[in-house]
């Protein structure tokens, strides 16, 4: 019986099968991309691959990759799996960082990820050389292979020695703000399993077109946007999210010229994308070819998929494009997905019946909250909701969604600790709230953010919700938490927003607003921060911490800051 | 040579009282100047001066003097 496929077999494989096909666009806005064939792809990784053996790196090494958007990224990423050692893409740092707090962010992720070579652009050199000096990383020394040339293109025979299928092929960090991520390791089989099971439940065919703008250091861009397709045998186009976010049209141009039929996107980009596409860049765009844009990473709004398709429906948006994915690091990816051909479902829920643990529809009257289906868990792969004590629960509850895959991680890399808390047998404790109705997947919030205001559940996505649509309150920069009330022996309610008004007199209305807004639901808040921009720390994933935010809130803004109420 | 009214755009929408703005100046070095400031930033240059920005025109600018020299192409001063 012949050994399973390694996932660098694949890509050798297919690019002997078919040299000369399509692998990777590269794109840069107004300029010719660049082509990516297989064959030429797989040859300058090989390139790469020797250099890197050369210089010392073995396998099981862990290579992290820090290049911003550039075309030779790709075999780089592919050269270290050639070898046998692990890449970790993380992300370029940003120049307003501190160079000291870039460096601490590595100290502390080279410890627990155990981070043995760095591959960067010469640019970093001057802020991470110290960190060698010193010893205080792990980090054995660093490397520019963007200067590297003259690579020979051909590899010894078996480079890395006899990898088995259950040996890690990749390391990704889960989100968490900086200092506080976890990280993951990939085997080759739980990464080709995945591309299986999850390319049937998206029917993924030879004619699809992956187009991206996401990072490669987030699992979405790195396993949808950049494994899949390399595995899968078609072509991704790949954008550079700085372009993006300036420029977010020219996702829709990159579609329309590449016939793309595949989009991964979390779902603030939908509004972006509405928002922020100019009408006379678009007179040439059709979207036609999209078969389905995969709205996953964060909660997934119907109100964000209804703008989208209201403002892009005659470019050729269909609304059965508009489908939804429940993802993590943990299981590869995808642990659900919508069907393909059918709008992700939207259900108007009992806001009430939601607030005490249990899902019903809304009745007439009733105050709703409109939950946007996951879809059913893919092949492989099994979702259950269980209670506090994880045992799992039948029917209309509501609780930690407990997930079993074939792409299951196998723990985070040394931190044993962390792994017991979330990995019990082969089940994993995701921490994120929902229920299951017809088969499908509703994820409702994060179960440790569950506010519980006298015996009754509150979830800090409503009230942000509603306190964004307050004029004056910056949409999407407001997070909700609970704040011990000793006296009365539960929590309350206490938000902290951002806003662009100053003046006591615009702020006091602005609070009174904001409470205004939430009465409207029958949640009552207690204590309203308003900040200046900018003030809320954000996850590495972007959007605001409420956890960080929670502490930095609680240590720094007096009660005067606030409104408290009752 | 950046403009006052240029400045004041910028000022305003970043809450910032005062910036010594030089035609090197990168938004890096301009505190709260970050990748979602940018675009309001645009816009509200877009709003002031009554022009639009195309795609290609926003990415590739690298400082404020460059920004500035967009704005007198599509608006000269008078």
């Amino acid at each position: 019986m012949s050994e399973p496929e390694l996932l660098w077999e694949r890509w050798l494989r297919l690019a002997e099968e078919n040299p000369d096909a399509p692998a990777i666009v590269h794109w840069v806005a107004g300029e010719e991309p660049f082509r990516w064939r297989r064959g030429a792809l797989m040859s300058a990784a090989a390139g790469y691959a020797v250099h890197l053996l050369e210089r010392g790196v073995k396998r099981g090494d862990v290579c992290a990759i820090i290049i911003r958007h550039h075309r030779e990224v790709y075999p780089i990423y592919l050269a270290v799996s050639l070898i046998g050692a692990l890449p970790a893409v993380l992300a370029y740092p940003n120049p307003r960082l501190h160079p000291l707090k870039f460096r601490d962010g590595l100290i502390g992720m080279s410890r627990r990820s155990g981070l043995d070579w760095l591959l960067a652009e010469r640019a970093l050199e001057p802020i991470v050389r110290p960190l060698l000096e010193t010893g205080e990383s792990t980090i054995r020394d660093l490397l520019f292979p963007l200067e590297w040339t003259g690579g020979s293109g051909t590899l010894p025979h078996q480079p890395a020695g006899r990898q088995r299928s259950s040996d890690p092929c990749l390391l990704q960090h889960s989100s968490g703000t900086t200092g506080l991520q976890k990280p993951v390791t990939l085997s080759h089989a739980a990464v080709l399993e995945h591309v299986r099971r999850y390319g049937q439940s998206i029917a993924l065919s030879e004619s699809d077109r992956v187009v991206s703008w996401l990072p490669l250091y987030h699992d979405m861009g790195l396993i949808a946007a950049l494994h899949l397709p390399l595995a899968a045998g078609i072509p991704t186009v790949q954008l550079d999210p700085f372009e993006w976010i300036v420029a977010p049209v020219i996702l829709l141009d990159a579609i329309h010229r590449e016939r793309g039929t595949l989009c991964w996107l979390p779902n603030f980009a939908y509004n972006l994308l509405a928002e922020r596409s100019p009408e006379e860049e678009l007179e040439e765009i059709r979207l036609d070819s999209m078969r389905l844009f995969v709205n996953c990473s964060e909660p997934v709004r119907a109100e964000s998929h209804e703008r989208f398709l209201a403002r892009f429906e005659r470019y050729g948006v269909r609304a059965e494009s508009l489908s939804a994915c429940y993802a993590m690091a943990e299981t590869t990816f995808a642990a659900t997905q919508t069907a393909p051909g059918s709008a992700a479902r939207v259900l108007d829920v009992s806001r009430d019946e939601l607030s005490r643990g249990r899902f019903r529809l809304a009745e007439e009257g009733e105050a709703v909250r409109r939950c946007v289906s996951s879809g059913a868990p893919i092949g492989g792969c099994e979702v259950e909701v269980v209670d506090e004590q994880r045992r799992p629960v039948a029917g209309t509850h509501v609780g930690e969604l407990r997930i079993r895959s074939v792409s299951m991680f196998d723990g985070y890399r040394n931190y044993p600790e962390k792994t017991a808390e979330i990995l019990e047998g082969a089940w994993y404790y995701s921490g994120d709230y929902g229920f299951l109705h017809g088969g499908e997947c509703y994820v409702i919030g994060r179960k440790k953010d569950v506010i519980i205001v006298a015996g009754k559940n509150i979830y800090p996505e409503d009230v942000e919700d509603a306190v964004s649509r307050v004029a004056g309150i910056m949409p999407g920069r407001v997070v909700a938490f609970g704040v011990d009330d000793e006296a009365l022996g539960t929590e309350q309610i206490a938000i902290v927003g951002e806003t662009e008004r100053a003046g006591e007199d615009e702020l006091s209305t602005l609070r009174r607003h904001v409470i205004e807004a939430a009465m409207q639901l029958d949640i009552t808040i207690s204590r309203v921060y308003l900040v200046p921009p900018r003030w809320l720390i954000k996850s590495s994933s972007g959007k605001p911490s409420r956890s960080a935010n929670r502490a930095r809130a609680l240590d720094e803004l007096s009660v005067s800051d606030g409104v408290h109420f009752g | 040579m950046i403009s006052q009214r240029l400045k004041n755009v910028i000022l305003g929408v970043l809450h910032l009282e005062d910036f010594d703005f030089k035609d090197s100046t990168t938004a890096a070095e301009v505190p709260g100047w970050d990748s979602l400031k940018h675009v309001a930033i645009l816009t509200a240059v877009e709003q002031e001066y009554a022009i639009r920005f195309r795609s290609l025109e926003v990415i590739r600018l690298g400082n404020v003097g460059e920004l500035q020299a967009l704005i007198d192409r599509k608006a000269p001063p008078v």
